[in-house]
């Protein structure tokens, strides 16, 4: 029997379980993580009997060996910061106890809050990244998403699921147009991109504070600088509705965003589009030798980098906020940066990176309000973090200097000249 | 396995190890309750966070001051984004705060939702409103007639800008004064309706300029926004807009005017210029709040306003200008107060109100 | 009508200069760095650690020249983080400017915890360089250009000097011309004997010297303390500067000027009432002026030939 005729199977299998497994683990449920291991064994058991069981084993060696980096990185980052506390003052060990338990364990859902505009951001970032873009002003791309979220919801009155989709799809689209000008202006102008979609950030940013007084309560009210609370038919669903233990604020952005980021990776790894993305981003000239349009497709892929990130402001509203406040400078654009870079923009990569983003401001508050550390220590360790990104490099210059040293070495001792 | 590898499985050994070493004594979620036979008094600050000079400072202050008098442990803990306003004040309670207080009305959503999962924790939230007919009875509103300050300081600016102005060679004779905002939001806009009309009041002619500035962070354009004001006349800049606004009022003093402080007496920005500040009560409302609390005395589910008629709002000490201020403007000033007090005049608390453009 | 012909006058001008300071240090900095073939979108960064170590050594030194000295200093060092990163390591520049700009922000927060013991804002310093404000005699009397150029304060008068310095070095000095070649054909100056990479790494620190002294006018000549954030965006609307002015230290300084100009006018439309419309739709114009200037200015202008283009050289060091 054709092995790949089982694939539907093997799939569906993976994927419910899959499913399951993180909307268990995201609800704090953590043995929905055998589900989760479950769902990656049955994959890799179809590809072992598809292809071969060396094949397949290649394949998880490698998906393991690109983790290592920013691992080693993190850990590397963790030491350095253990070390500056004991510099300042501080317990490194009473400190990183409560950082890790609190991300982790207690305020998991918290983190988990925190990572979903985080995904969705990095996305963004990651992709206009592959096509050698960098959609610095994802913040700005946020704010159109939330303003429009903000005002579907409260004027929408329509049955929920049909309602939320559509509040997503024109949420992403107004924020992809956001994008337009900086994108038009790539293409036809060479206008670089870093500093057009800054402005744009910073614009979205002042004329949010004009929509929020526009869609808000009166100033003496006692809810001044919000907007009006959106329509309960338009929030999104919350893990408790399936797992009544979950904690009552975590929403389903999550899972919606593993979706976006499977998504965003299937266009890169295997349509012609992600195709040409990332030869224009590795080589812009010889992508033009090759024939591919790279006007056009740099167009795209800086308005589809904007509709990723008008998720991200969406799901804020819809899932968590239900409202839209001013002055709120949670700046999940910016950070969405050092998550696409800390996973190498690798789409699946950024579903990590933004957990642990999570985790890390999760368990930085619990950690402050425990152990009096301040908490930026965890900015500090984020940045050593990144910096340390730089590790893949000096892993390489490292090799190199040492293979050059070997070799001086056998030359002297007695190599032909 | 190559070299490379080698390595990194070296090094997660003993990541591992170090790992195991800090969990060694196993999870806890003990924290230093273990000093903590005092009661504690918690306080989360917005994202601003503390050093804002005058908002979380001030709660802060209040908040210490009670610690000190009443032998309280205070603790605090600086949210960075929304999600953690929530996990921050119930973790305060669950740590056995007795009282809990939210700064910033971003958080009013999150206390009442945490006050009432935690009824025998007292929560007070500053500048947030509560609905009494919905309050949970362990939370109380604190809330702030900042109109009412800024309708004082107006009466004196109003006065002093032109009919006094001689006083000093810092007042000039063109009748303009300024103000520099931060991000145009309520309380800011209170301040500044309160602030014209008391302007208007004492003298109706005069020119009231203001600029908004959008952020509370960058002196640079607190200081070019009062140095434009300047240059079109005003003598008197009243700064709304935080640390921004710590630019304008330097720059007023080197441009040789005078400037009024906000939220707190500022007048240790610059000694020479500045007139005044019009305060908030914030740190007597924390430590007031306190102090009910460990007397049994508190009343919660509903707002408890604080206006001229607590003393909690009105105008920080001349300081440096106790000299120079005539007594018919102190007087004028007193007035103001008293028929704040008594209800004769009721500042306006919007540009609307007021009928200012801004 | 009245009232925007009112706007119109000297102080206007002056204003634009002091606004336009910091971003034209930064953005001279940048060319001469860029110029080398090191793209640099870390001067925010840069100009923060500028701004605050100029800020702690004028507050516990109680002399602001001290400071000023610190914060060119702290600015330097710091860039040379990006400088190895790119020239040595090879890193993205683009990656290591941005994880610069993030790593800066905490690094700031920290230390101000520790030497303040809260984050937010300095306590004042004794004496600022404002107090130095000087007119030059005689000079100072033109009408309109005397206000703007001859009576300012010390780093304004600094930053005059180095757009003309930077124009001599990079056009005149044989380093100059040697920076220049290595953004422009390296191979070709490696052949000459010229080390690319020590080229690069001058670039890179003389846009940190550069950025360090915006900060440092920031925050001791402009302002009398530190703010976290105080930069707001600055930096990159000085590489915005830079690229407008088509990678040259004159085209830096006419664009700076620009948006310094559009920010000091929209403060007194707002003043002027111009329009009855919410004040931030004024708040952005100067943004707005600098995607009208990018968009509309960058076709005539090209950036080094080698400029973010990474560089690798074997060499024999025995």
């Amino acid at each position: 029997m054709e092995i790949t005729k089982l694939k539907p199977v093997f799939y569906t299998l993976a994927a419910i379980s899959g499913v399951v497994g993180m909307a268990m683990y995201f609800s704090s449920i953590f043995s929905g993580i055998f589900l989760i291991i479950a769902a990656i064994v049955i994959y890799y058991i179809y590809r072992g009997l598809l292809t071969s069981y060396k094949t397949a084993k290649a394949e998880v060696y490698s998906v393991l060996k690109s983790m290592l980096i920013p691992l080693v990185g993190i850990i590397a980052a963790i030491l350095i910061g253990a070390i500056i506390m004991v510099l300042t003052g501080y317990n490194p060990v009473r400190a990183y106890k409560a950082l890790f338990y609190g991300g982790f364990v207690k305020n998991w859902s918290i983190s988990v809050l925190n990572a979903t505009p985080l995904l969705f951001t990095g996305l963004s970032v990651a992709f206009a990244f592959k096509a050698g873009l960098f959609n610095i002003g994802a913040e700005g791309q946020y704010y159109v998403g939330a303003m429009v979220a903000t005002f579907l919801g409260i004027t929408f009155n329509l049955p929920p699921v049909v309602s939320i989709i559509l509040i997503f799809i024109i949420g992403g689209l107004l924020a992809a147009a956001y994008n337009f000008i900086p994108a038009l202006l790539k293409v036809k102008t060479g206008a670089h991109e870093v500093i057009t979609t800054m402005m744009f950030a910073h614009i979205a940013k002042y004329l949010s504070s004009i929509f929020i007084r526009g869609m808000g309560g009166d100033s003496a009210g006692s809810h001044p600088y919000v907007t009006d609370p959106i329509r309960d038919s338009n929030f999104l669903m919350k893990f408790k509705t399936i797992f009544p233990s979950a904690n009552y604020r975590v929403h389903i952005g999550i899972l919606i965003g593993i979706g976006m980021a499977l998504l965003v990776s299937y266009i890169l790894y295997r349509t012609t589009f992600g195709y040409e993305i990332r030869a224009i981003g590795q080589n812009k000239d010889a992508a033009r030798g090759q024939g591919i349009n790279v006007g056009k497709n740099i167009f795209i892929a800086l308005l589809f980098a904007g509709f990723l990130s008008g998720f991200a402001g969406v799901t804020q509203v819809i899932g968590l906020d239900h409202k839209m406040f001013e002055n709120l400078n949670a700046g999940y654009g910016w950070n969405g940066v050092s998550v696409a870079l800390l996973a190498a923009n690798n789409p699946i990569g950024v579903i990590f990176t933004a957990l642990l983003w999570g985790a890390l401001d999760a368990g930085g508050q619990y950690m402050s309000r425990t152990t009096q550390t301040p908490n930026s220590i965890v900015e500090i360790i984020k940045g050593i973090i990144l910096f340390l990104l730089v590790a893949k490099y000096i892993w390489a210059w490292l090799g190199h200097r040492l293979k050059r040293w070997l070799g001086k070495r056998l030359q002297k001792n007695g190599g032909v000249q | 396995m190559n070299k490379f590898t080698r390595i990194s499985v070296i090094i997660l050994v003993l990541a591992l190890a170090f790992s195991g070493i800090v969990f060694a004594n196993g999870n806890s979620e003990k924290t230093d309750t273990a000093a903590a036979a005092k009661i504690i008094v918690g306080m989360a600050t917005d994202t601003g966070g503390l050093g804002d000079k005058s908002f979380n400072d001030g709660s802060y202050e209040g908040v210490k001051k009670a610690a000190v008098d009443f032998n309280l442990d205070a603790r605090v803990v600086e949210s960075k984004q929304q999600t953690d306003y929530v996990p921050n004040l119930a973790g305060l309670a669950e740590d056995g705060s007795k009282v809990v207080f939210a700064i910033g009305f971003l958080m009013a959503d999150a206390m009442i939702e945490v006050a009432k999962n935690n009824p025998d924790t007292v929560f007070a939230g500053i500048d947030i409103g509560l609905d009494p007919a919905t309050a949970p009875k362990n939370v109380q509103g604190l809330l702030f007639k900042e109109q009412e300050s800024g309708y004082v300081a107006g009466v004196l600016a109003g006065l002093m800008t032109k009919k006094y102005a001689s006083v000093s060679d810092r007042l000039n004779d063109d009748n303009v004064v300024g103000m520099v905002l931060g991000m145009d939001i309520p309380p800011v806009e209170r301040y500044q309706a309160g602030f014209y009309a008391g302007v208007k009041s004492v003298n109706p002619d005069c020119k009231v300029l203001s600029v908004v500035t959008g952020v509370f962070t960058d002196q640079a354009k607190g200081k070019e926004s009062a140095l434009a004001m300047i240059e079109q006349g005003a003598d008197i800049i009243f700064q709304i807009a935080g640390l921004t606004g710590i630019g304008a009022l330097n720059a007023a003093d080197e441009a040789g005017v005078a400037g009024i402080g906000v939220d707190v007496d500022q007048y240790g920005v610059a000694p020479e210029a500045i007139m005044t500040s019009a305060v908030k009560g914030i740190t007597q409302a924390t430590y007031l709040t306190v102090k009910d609390v460990i007397n049994d005395k508190f009343v919660g589910g509903g707002n408890r306003t604080f206006g001229i008629n607590e003393d909690a709002t009105g105008i920080a000490p001349y300081h440096n200008w106790n000299s120079l201020i005539p007594a018919e403007v102190k007087d004028a000033v007193d007035k103001a107060i008293a028929d704040l007090k008594s209800g004769k005049v009721v500042a306006p608390a919007s540009r609307a109100e007021a009928g200012y453009e801004g | 009508m009245e009232g925007i012909l009112a706007i119109l006058n000297t102080d206007l001008l002056v204003a634009t200069i002091r606004l336009s300071t910091p971003i034209t240090l930064a953005a001279v900095g940048a060319t001469i760095c860029e110029r080398s073939g090191i793209v640099n979108i870390a001067m925010e960064g840069m100009m923060i650690m500028g701004a605050f170590f100029a800020v702690v050594v004028a507050y516990f030194t109680g002399n602001p020249w001290l400071g000023l000295l610190a914060g060119v200093v702290a600015g330097g060092i710091f860039s040379l983080v990006h400088a190895v990163a790119t020239v040595t390591f090879h890193l993205d520049h683009v990656v290591s400017g941005a994880v610069l700009n993030i790593l800066s922000f905490g690094i700031v927060r920290y230390l101000m915890v520790l030497f303040f013991g809260h984050p937010g804002t300095t306590e004042p310093i004794p004496h600022g360089l404002n107090e130095y404000q000087f007119a030059i005699p005689g000079l100072s009397k033109i009408p309109v250009l005397g206000s703007m150029f001859f009576n300012q304060t010390p780093i304004v008068y600094m930053s005059f000097l180095l757009i003309i310095a930077a124009l001599f070095f990079l056009k005149r000095t044989k380093v100059g011309l040697h920076l220049r070649a290595a953004g422009e054909h390296p191979m070709a100056l490696e052949t000459i004997g010229v080390s690319v990479y020590k080229m690069r790494y001058l670039g890179v620190l003389i846009s940190g010297l550069f950025s360090g002294l915006a900060g440092a006018y920031l925050s001791i000549e402009n302002a009398v303390s530190f703010t976290e954030g105080m930069s707001n965006g600055r930096g990159f609307i000085a590489l915005a500067a830079m690229i407008s002015g088509g990678w040259t230290a004159i085209g830096s300084f006419l664009a700076a000027l620009f948006f310094g100009f559009a920010d000091a006018f929209q403060i007194r439309m707002q003043i002027f009432k111009v329009l009855p419309i919410p004040a931030e739709i004024f708040i952005i114009f100067p943004y707005v002026a600098t995607v009208i200037a990018v968009a509309g200015l960058v076709r005539k202008s090209r950036s080094p030939k080698a400029d973010g283009i990474d560089f690798i050289i074997e060499r024999e060091d025995g």
